[in-house]
C-alpha cells in the first residue's frame, strides 16, 4: 500500500493539471500541452503493439548498457591509477572534473563530429558515467580503513589478498552508490545524444519525431519508456550486485 | 630464541616523548607480561618490536619484525569474513586444518561460520587472538589479548599460550593472569621506564 501511494498521488496530480489545462483551452488542443494519463497510456499500448517499438527499445537499451559498462570500467581503472600514483592523480583529476562540468550538449556535438552517429550515445553515456564512478571509487579507496591495511601488511597478505579481502569489500558501498547514480545519468545523456544525432533505431529519435509532428502523447509515452527502463535496470543492477556479493557478509 | 635487547631506544609521537634512552632485555623464551598504567608506552614498545614504528635512536636486536605475530590493541577483524575465514586467510594453504586448533585454544569452537557482528566483544577479542596465533612466528607480541575476556577463560587461554613453541610478550592489566606468566615486568611512564 505504502509503495503504491506516491505514484498514485503523482498520477492524481497529473490528472488534475491536465484537467485544468483542458478547461483553460476549452477542449482546443489540450493534448498538445498536457495530455491526460489515460491518453498517454493508450499511446503506450498502441506503440507497444508494434514490432518496431521493441526493436527501438532494445537498440537504445544496448547502447546505454554498453556506455554504462564502458564508463564503469574506465572510471574504475582510472580510480585505481590515480590512487596508486600521485602524479597520475595530479594530471587526470582536473581532466575528469572538466568532463563532469562540460555541458553534455557540447560533448554530443563534438563527438558527432569525430565519430559516426551510432557511436555517439554510447560514448556520451560512458563520458557521463566515468566521473561519477571515478569520484566514488576514489573516495572509497582514500577512506579504506588504514588499520585494516596495516593489519593486512603485517599479517603478510599477498597483493591479491589485500585487494580481495580489504579493498573490494570496503569499496562495495561506494561502487553501488556510483552505479545507481550513474544509471540515471547514462539514460538521460544517452537519450539526449540520440535526440541530437538521430541514429538508426533509437528512443531519442522517436522522441525527436514525436516533438516534430506534435505527437505529444507519443512524446510522453517514449519518455515513460525511458523512465521505466531506467528504474528496471537500476533494480536489476542492485539485485545482481547483491547476488554478486553472495554470502560473504552478514 | 635468543634474548631481545633494546639498547638506548628513543621514540616520540610528535613532541611527546614515549621512550627516552630506554634499555631492556627481554627473555627469548616463555611468557612475559609487561604491566603498567595506560599510556605509559607499552603499546609503543610492542610496535617498535614489530617494526611498525622506527626508533629515533638506539638499536633493537634479537628480533626480526618479519618473523613476529602481532596482536593489535584493536581487533581489526574483517566484518565480511567468518571466524574460520579469518584464520584460513593467514594460514598457508597446506596448514589450513590448523584453524580448528586455534579456534579451540581460544574457546571459539562452534563459531566457525559466525561473522564478527554476531560475536560478543570478548569473542571478537579471542578471534583476533586466534588469528594472530594462527599467523605464527618466532615471537608473539600480544597487546591486551584478554581485554573483555572473562577471568576464568583468560586463565585457560594463558595456559595454552605457555605451551607455544615461541616466546610470548604481552601487555595486560589483568592481575589474575600474572601468576601464569614466566616473568612479569612492571613499567611506568611516559617516558617508559622499568620499575
Amino acid at each position: 500500500m505504502s509503495l503504491l501511494l506516491p505514484p498514485a498521488f503523482w498520477l492524481g496530480a497529473w490528472q488534475l493539471c491536465a484537467f485544468l489545462v483542458d478547461r483553460h483551452v476549452q477542449g482546443r488542443g489540450n493534448e498538445l500541452l498536457l495530455p491526460y494519463p489515460a491518453t498517454v497510456l493508450a499511446a503506450l499500448v498502441r506503440l507497444g503493439g508494434t514490432a518496431p517499438f521493441w526493436g527501438t527499445v532494445l537498440a537504445s537499451l544496448g547502447r546505454i548498457v554498453a556506455g554504462m559498462a564502458l564508463g564503469t570500467v574506465l572510471g574504475a581503472l582510472l580510480a585505481a591509477l590515480t590512487y596508486l600514483s600521485p602524479w597520475a592523480h595530479r594530471i587526470l583529476a582536473p581532466a575528469i572534473r572538466v568532463i563532469r562540468a562540460t555541458p553534455v550538449a557540447s560533448f554530443i556535438l563534438l563527438v558527432l563530429l569525430w565519430t559516426g552517429r551510432d557511436r555517439v550515445p554510447v560514448i556520451i553515456a560512458a563520458l557521463m558515467v566515468l566521473p561519477v564512478v571515478w569520484e566514488n571509487l576514489s573516495r572509497g579507496l582514500r577512506e579504506t580503513d588504514p588499520q585494516l591495511l596495516e593489519m593486512g601488511r603485517l599479517y603478510r597478505f599477498t597483493r591479491w589478498q589485500m585487494v580481495r579481502l580489504i579493498y573490494l569489500p570496503s569499496l562495495w558501498p561506494y561502487f553501488l552508490s556510483a552505479v545507481t547514480t550513474a544509471m540515471g545519468l547514462a539514460w538521460k545523456s544517452g537519450v539526449a545524444a540520440e535526440v541530437l544525432c538521430l541514429p538508426g533505431r533509437a528512443i531519442g529519435a522517436q522522441v525527436y519525431h514525436a516533438k516534430l509532428y506534435l505527437e505529444i502523447p507519443d512524446l510522453f509515452a517514449w519518455t515513460a519508456v525511458v523512465v521505466i527502463l531506467s528504474l528496471l535496470l537500476e533494480g536489476l543492477l542492485r539485485a545482481l550486485l547483491r547476488a554478486g556479493k553472495g554470502g560473504s557478509a552478514p | 630464541m635468543t634474548d631481545i635487547h633494546l639498547d638506548h631506544i628513543s621514540f616520540e609521537y610528535g613532541r611527546r616523548e614515549i621512550l627516552s634512552d630506554f634499555t631492556l632485555t627481554l627473555p627469548g623464551v616463555g611468557v612475559t607480561i609487561l604491566r603498567g598504567p595506560s599510556g605509559c608506552g607499552k603499546t609503543t614498545l610492542l610496535r617498535l618490536l614489530a617494526g611498525l614504528e622506527q626508533p629515533r635512536s638506539g638499536r633493537i636486536t634479537g628480533v626480526c619484525p618479519r618473523e613476529t605475530a602481532f596482536l593489535f590493541q584493536e581487533n581489526r577483524l574483517l566484518p565480511w569474513r567468518t571466524a574460520e575465514q579469518h584464520l584460513t586467510d593467514v594460514l598457508p594453504r597446506d596448514r589450513r586444518e590448523e584453524a580448528e586448533r586455534w579456534l579451540a585454544l581460544t574457546e571459539l569452537t562452534g563459531e566457525e561460520r559466525s561473522y564478527p557482528a554476531a560475536l560478543s566483544g570478548g569473542m571478537c577479542r579471542r578471534l583476533a587472538l586466534a588469528r594472530c596465533l594462527a599467523l605464527g612466528g618466532r615471537l608473539y607480541l600480544l597487546d591486551e589479548p584478554f581485554a573483555g575476556v572473562d577471568p576464568q577463560r583468560a586463565s585457560r587461554i594463558m595456559t595454552g599460550l605457555r605451551a607455544l613453541p615461541a616466546p610470548v610478550l604481552l601487555t595486560s592489566h589483568e592481575d589474575h593472569i600474572l601468576s601464569l606468566a614466566h616473568r612479569v615486568i612492571d613499567l611506568d611512564g611516559p617516558p617508559l621506564r622499568v620499575l
